[in-house]
């Protein structure tokens, strides 16, 4: 017996609520969180009547999840399956943020979500619909369409008359220079979005760091470490193993405090600068782990070589991971 | 009193340290960042994605290729996170090998291309920070970056797809 639930978001979060009701073919709750099925999920699947799926085990299509749980921090995870037209649950407090944040809408997203957000929907609440956004994406594109369709009258009318190379040199300027001008926004969408957050926080716990003399207990403890071959293999073997790699992957955010890190390092003279090359790969023996199935279902993968991909990968690293500080450290020779 | 006011201090003086680094990321990093992203994403965006898909499906066919110049053309043109989508270009058996070189070439390229990460980096400029300060020019290190990660992605894709090829068999 399905049942239908109100998810709304919890503190700071975003979206939503989705009131959603399983049916007979949509009926999955897939937790892609990294370590099983988190408790939010499975409270999800325990109210609807739905199964909880663990989205690293096993691999769903795209048709079959009613619901994704996410554990993402604003890179890429929360806007690929609100892309799919899944109904997303993101548990960390991020709004519409990321690459892919024009698909994330408040109708089939909702962050921040706990197990205390879960009410099930009052008896007269209506069904969120997923369509919304398409008929919402209609209605703004419909006023480029008109424009598109005066350009295509312009055109029809133009189309007697032969264009003279002034003309389409101007059209061919103005396309160039609407390019760059994206090019532009884009940046600095990408600037305000992810790079001044990151640079605000890392720039707080480095200057904590600083101060508090936690520096010197780095600098005593993890630079000797990093300051030769052995300790950097051992870094890269700790951030490879098949039940790390998944957990510290996302957003890069640790490999890039870490690397930060490293830097102030490097900069004081602990570590030597020629460490920089290989240190780069030690600390990133994990990249992308935890975002496997969801990179490979972006490739068009079958549910089946997704469930054995996950493996296949996250054991290759193991080689790979200090293999790749090795090949880093013999091409820092003769850098500086 | 005075013993509050030095207090209040010493708080303030552990957040100063914080705002000088801010200051000199933001003065420092970003207008570069800028300048360079926008340059080349509008290349990027000028070249279009479609001319670049002949040239992908033919990267297709040779081991090599596959786990190098895809992957690269890929993240160049597509970027962090639709550039696994060039995945739908290669075969099945292949696709978990192509994500794991995909994946492992979005930091290597943030050194000399950061339009195509730019959300992430800081795994390279955190590293870089230190190298500038101790007054060495980054070319190098970026440089080096970029190709040892390309022979890196090559190992990848290599070594994963054999894995995954002998847990396929095994299945079997």
């Amino acid at each position: 017996m399905y049942k239908s639930i109100t998810i709304s978001k919890g503190n700071g979060g975003w979206g939503g609520p989705l009131t959603i009701m399983p049916t007979d073919t949509c009926n999955k709750i897939v937790s892609v969180t990294g370590g099983g099925i988190h408790p939010v999920a499975a409270k999800i699947a325990e109210m609807t009547g739905c199964q909880a799926i663990d989205g690293f085990v096993t691999s769903v299509p795209d048709h079959e999840m009613l619901v994704a749980v996410v554990d993402c921090g604003g890179t890429a995870r929360c806007g690929v399956y609100p892309k799919k037209k899944v109904f997303t649950v993101n548990l960390t407090p991020v709004g519409k943020v990321g690459p892919l944040a024009q698909f994330i809408t408040e109708n089939l997203y909702v962050s921040a979500v706990t197990e205390k957000t879960l009410a099930y929907a009052a008896e007269d609440a209506v069904l969120t619909s997923k369509e919304g956004t398409a008929v919402e994406t209609k209605k703004t594109s419909s006023e480029p369409k008109t424009k598109a369709q005066a350009r295509a009258e312009l055109a029809a009318m133009n189309a007697g008359k032969k264009k003279n190379i002034i003309t389409r040199l101007g059209i061919g300027v103005g396309g160039v220079v609407n390019k760059f001008y994206q090019a532009g926004r884009d940046t600095i969408d990408m600037v305000i979005k992810s790079i001044l957050p990151f640079m605000a926080f890392v720039s707080m716990i480095i200057g904590i760091i600083k101060v508090s003399g936690i520096g010197t207990l780095i600098a005593t403890t993890i630079s000797p470490l990093a300051s030769t071959l052995p300790g950097m293999l051992v870094i890269s073997v700790v951030c490879s193993l098949p039940f790390i790699s998944p957990v510290i992957g996302p957003g890069a955010v640790i490999a890039q405090v870490v690397g930060t890190l490293l830097g102030v390092e490097i900069g004081l003279g602990h570590i030597p600068v020629q460490y920089a090359l290989p240190a780069l790969f030690a600390i990133n023996a994990q990249v992308g782990g935890d975002f496997v199935p969801v990179g490979l279902s972006l490739g068009e993968a079958e549910p089946e070589t997704i469930e054995l991909g996950v493996p296949a990968v996250l054991y290759s690293r193991i080689i790979t991971g200090p293999l790749s500080v090795v090949i880093a450290y013999l091409f820092s020779f003769g850098m500086y | 009193m005075e013993l509050i006011a030095e207090l209040a201090n010493g708080f303030m003086e552990l957040f100063k340290a914080g705002a000088d680094t801010f200051a000199g990321w933001v003065m420092g990093i970003i207008p570069l960042i800028v300048v360079l992203m926008t340059a080349v994403s509008a290349v990027i965006k000028l070249i279009g994605e479609e001319r670049v898909q002949r040239l992908a499906q033919k990267a297709t066919t040779n081991i090599i290729t596959r786990y190098t110049i895809l992957p690269i053309l890929s993240v160049l043109f597509l970027g962090n996170p639709m550039c696994y989508s060039f995945g739908r270009f290669v075969e099945e058996k292949h696709k978990p090998a192509f994500y794991d070189a995909t994946v492992s070439f979005l930091h290597p390229v943030t050194g000399l291309f950061p339009h195509a990460n730019g959300g992430e980096l800081f795994v390279y400029m955190g590293i870089a920070a230190g190298v500038t300060a101790l007054g060495f020019p980054l070319g190098s290190l970026a440089v080096r970056y970029f190709l040892v990660g390309i022979i890196v992605i090559f190992i990848r894709g290599f070594v994963t797809e054999k894995i995954y090829a002998s847990m396929k068999a095994r299945e079997q």
